[in-house]
């Protein structure tokens, strides 16, 4: 029975998605749309070729780091909210590296692009976990801010040492094709980031779960007291983990850059921080989850751009739609925490009815 | 409506109050009647403070009922209880401190937004109530240039105001001199002449008997006891405060005595660390723990027990004075250091402090070592080991779980402590620090914790017990020593203890006075 409810109340993260898409429905009806038919022409449209297919995974790999970045540090009871910025440090990172470094033969670069990328977005990351540590600082608003501070450097950074060679656009130039990430099928978008995103998300799942830096982690996040009663240092952990939930955000600049753009637009993608908020929800922040939940958003972005320019919806209507979903998997959070709390409650009262009797 | 009741203000019956992971209020009852002073006794923690918050509407009942004046209320916010003139007086005061008196009065009192408000009107009011009471206080004076006692008044003169006739007061003698505490106390009996009620929540035995018509005990969340005054005495009060009858405790546990008495295992020499609000919460302590015994403290609760025992475990910082196990100087020691050094720790709160509810029975065991081997091995965790020793403790212990994999958090409360229990003494080479270690517990599980302290202790470890419960220390304990105001007022021989003396020293009370 209450195994039964477990099951019931982690499948939660499901029904919130239908209910944002019954919501999404209803606005449609609105619209004088019938939402059955864009549905269909989303999912049609999504796995309509191998092309469609290939791009719902080039589109979920940074999703799924930015998610697996908000995942991690939520496991330590830890709010990163902070991914946009690490990310765009990535990019920087990434694309600085690609832009100077392309003498280098490519296995040399593109591990150089990689490794700069995790480092760099591990670094502005860790500050916030550092402030925290260090002057019990809110990870919460540090890491919302922090995000600011990275858009002004990069736009200071693409404005002025990095604008493309003509000097027009607030981008940087094509990187040279010796810093491309290979691609997984030829002719898609599909590049071989998406391995390493499915083996960022093992990493996530061993450390976790297999090491004592993972015990740590979880000791922090479900019980601070009891993990400072037992001795184990939280300042080191908030470090620690800020440093590899930022580097995840990092990696993500990584194959964006590398992988998709083969450049540096100034503000591009300027949504990927929050989605991956939703996403590691929706995922209930394991790893798998946020595997599975970033390819849903990745096929609602294919499916819903395709679907959009054969009805008469407009396609910032995809916008309202992820939003839709967003909000009610994260309303659906807090309601499945009052469940938990409810039931709790039920529990701790028939215990002592029977401590009474 | 019977006679009886017609005099009864306020009425609330079964009131149950759940915060997570606790019943803070089990299926209350409690009335107030007109022209009354109640007391409301019991240790920290024991819900006064609760029930009272739930009276003011500040929290929500999660079962029972209220009735003012025989009609049953919804309190839903201090707003619905001061319009049925239900006043609390915080122990912490809810004043603008940059505010004028008349402007802190005032505020939240207007309510009605059509009609004017005038400063000097309402000046003048307070002025008149203030008369009335014996409250005067100048109504234009800034709040934070007030001394204490005066801002305890601005907070009174800010219930009456609002037509308080119950008046709910969380410690208001906490912050006061004895000279101020008479003042309140007269103007509490002024108040109670007019008719009026004041529920008067405290754990000062003096004062309550002072000052209160009828006093109930809380522990645990449950009503204790009810007593009118007449009939209570401080010791029987102080019983009924901390457990059991002190005379009925049969001294249990045959001292083996074989201490050796030469070099203490732990030796707290003039400790002084400070508390939350930056007082002397411990406050040069001199304490001697030997090999094979058990030390109990005694104490009522808030005498700086929490203070001595997280300074011990490196939580938190010691201002002065030593601390050292077996000589190794233990003073501001990180708590990763003192736990390899052989000192286990059974905290007084296990689902706060002792236990991650949501992790596994096992994981639980190795919380102090699973970063060492066999349990893990170059930062990766051996689950095998894991499983073979949590299994074996799990049996030799007689934990009941489904499997070694629950999550804690569905074990009893009694088979939660012996996690904590089996985890600690594990821990624990040299000295065992146990805390409340029976807190909540049922008979059978209580019995089995005294068993495994003895146990302990006939392994030749130090064993530190503190506890509230008095019949639990004089059980346990080979010498007992009475913590008052952070100080140790008198170690005691089992063999030469006298209960009254002990009582009367947790009240502070030395035989000296």
């Amino acid at each position: 029975m209450r195994s039964d409810r477990h099951i019931l109340l982690t499948l939660f993260p499901v029904y919130s998605v239908i209910v944002g898409l019954f919501l999404s429905g209803l606005m449609m009806l609105f619209l004088g749309q019938n939402p059955l038919i864009v549905y269909r022409d989303i999912l049609v449209f999504a796995f309509r070729d191998i092309y469609n297919i290939a791009d719902i995974f080039a589109k979920a790999v940074p999703l799924i780091f930015t998610g697996l970045a908000f995942g991690f540090a939520y496991r330590a009871s830890l709010f990163n909210i902070g991914a946009q910025g690490q990310f765009y440090m990535g990019c920087l990172a990434s694309v600085s590296c690609s832009l100077y470094l392309s003498f280098l033969p490519k296995p040399l670069l593109l591990s150089i692009c990689l490794l700069s990328s995790l480092i760099i977005g591990g670094l502005w990351g860790s500050l916030i976990g550092y402030a925290k540590a260090r002057f019990n600082a809110n990870e919460f608003l540090l890491s919302l801010m922090s995000t600011y501070v990275a858009i002004a450097i990069m736009n200071f950074l693409i404005r002025g040492p990095l604008i493309e060679a003509k000097g027009e656009y607030p981008q940087t130039d094509v990187i040279a094709q010796s810093a491309w990430i290979p691609l997984l099928i030829p002719h898609t978008r599909m590049h071989m980031g998406l391995i390493l995103a499915l083996l960022v998300a093992a990493a996530v799942y061993f450390i976790l779960w297999k090491t004592t830096l993972g015990y740590k982690i979880r000791a922090v996040g479900m019980n601070r007291n009891a993990a400072r009663f037992a001795g184990i240092d939280e300042k080191k952990i908030f470090v620690s983990v800020f440093f590899i939930s930022g580097a995840f955000a990092g990696l993500a600049g990584f194959t964006e850059v590398n992988g998709i753009q083969h450049m540096l637009v100034q503000g591009f993608n300027p949504m990927i921080g929050t989605e991956g908020i939703g996403i590691a929800i929706l995922g209930n922040t394991h790893p798998f989850g946020i595997v599975m939940s970033a390819l849903l958003f990745g096929a609602l972005k294919v499916g819903g751009a395709l679907a959009v320019q054969v009805s008469n919806i407009s396609s910032s209507f995809l916008g309202i739609m992820e939003g839709f979903v967003m909000l009610s998997v994260i309303i659906s959070y807090f309601v499945r925490q009052r469940i938990m709390s409810m039931l709790e409650k039920r529990r701790l009262q028939e215990e002592s009815k029977v401590k009474a009797l | 409506m019977s006679l009886e009741d017609r005099d009864i203000v306020v009425k609330m019956t079964g009131i149950t109050k759940y915060f997570p992971g606790v019943l803070a209020l089990d299926n209350v009852d409690l009335s107030i009647k007109k022209g009354e002073v109640l007391a409301l006794l019991g240790e920290n923690g024991a819900g006064k403070s609760t029930l009272m918050r739930i009276l003011y509407g500040m929290y929500r009942p999660d079962g029972g009922q209220i009735k003012v004046n025989g009609q049953v209320v919804n309190v839903g916010s201090p707003k619905d209880a001061m319009e049925l003139g239900i006043g609390m007086i915080h122990q912490h005061f809810t004043l603008v401190p940059v505010h004028s008196v008349v402007e802190n009065v005032a505020l939240g009192a207007i309510t009605d937004p059509k009609r004017s408000f005038s400063m000097e009107e309402t000046a003048n009011e307070i002025e008149k109530l203030g008369q009335t009471y014996g409250l005067e206080v100048d109504p234009f004076a800034i709040v934070n240039q007030l001394p204490v006692e005066m801002q305890q008044r601005v907070e009174i003169l800010k219930a009456l105001y609002r037509g308080a006739r119950v008046l709910i007061m969380d410690e208001p003698t906490a912050v006061l001199t004895p000279q101020s505490t008479e003042m309140l106390f007269n103007f509490i009996r002024d108040f109670r002449k007019a008719g009026n009620s004041v529920i008067f929540i405290s754990h000062k035995l003096n004062e309550v008997m002072e000052i209160a018509d009828r006093i109930v005990v809380l522990r645990s969340g449950r009503v204790i006891g009810e007593i009118p005054r007449e009939k209570a005495s401080e010791q029987e009060l102080a019983q009924m405060m901390v457990g059991h009858e002190l005379g009925e405790i049969k001294l249990r546990a045959e001292s083996q005595a074989v201490v050796s008495k030469a070099e203490p295992i732990l030796r707290i020499e003039n400790l002084k660390v400070k508390g939350n609000l930056g007082h002397w919460a411990v406050d040069s302590l001199d304490l001697e723990i030997f090999a094979g015994e058990i030390h109990g403290i005694a104490g009522v609760s808030g005498n700086g027990q929490d203070e001595l025992t997280e300074a011990l475990y490196g939580l938190r910082p010691v201002s002065e004075g030593s601390i050292s196990l077996k000589g190794t100087p233990l003073t501001n020691c990180k708590t990763r250091d003192i736990i390899d050094l052989g000192v286990g720790y059974i905290p007084a709160d296990r689902h706060r402090e002792g236990l991650v509810l949501d992790m596994s029975v096992e994981e639980n065991l190795v919380l102090k070592g699973f970063d060492l081997s066999p349990f893990s091995q170059k930062g990766i965790l051996q689950e095998g080991s894991i499983r073979q020793y949590a299994t074996q403790v799990i049996e030799s212990y007689a934990i009941k779980t489904p499997t070694p994999d629950t999550p804690v958090r569905y074990l009893s409360g009694g088979n939660q402590q012996k996690i904590v229990i089996a985890r600690e003494v594990a821990v624990a080479k040299y000295l065992l620090i146990a805390a409340q270690p029976t807190r909540g517990l049922d008979i059978g599980s209580t019995d089995y914790v005294h068993q495994m302290l003895l146990r302990a202790r006939n392994e030749g470890k130090g064993v530190l017990l503190i506890s509230t419960e008095l019949s639990e220390i004089l059980s346990l304990s080979d010498r007992i020593s009475v913590i008052y105001r952070g100080r140790i007022l008198k170690t005691i021989d089992r063999r030469d203890v006298n209960i009254d003396e002990i009582g009367l020293l947790m009240m502070g009370v030395t035989s000296e006075q």
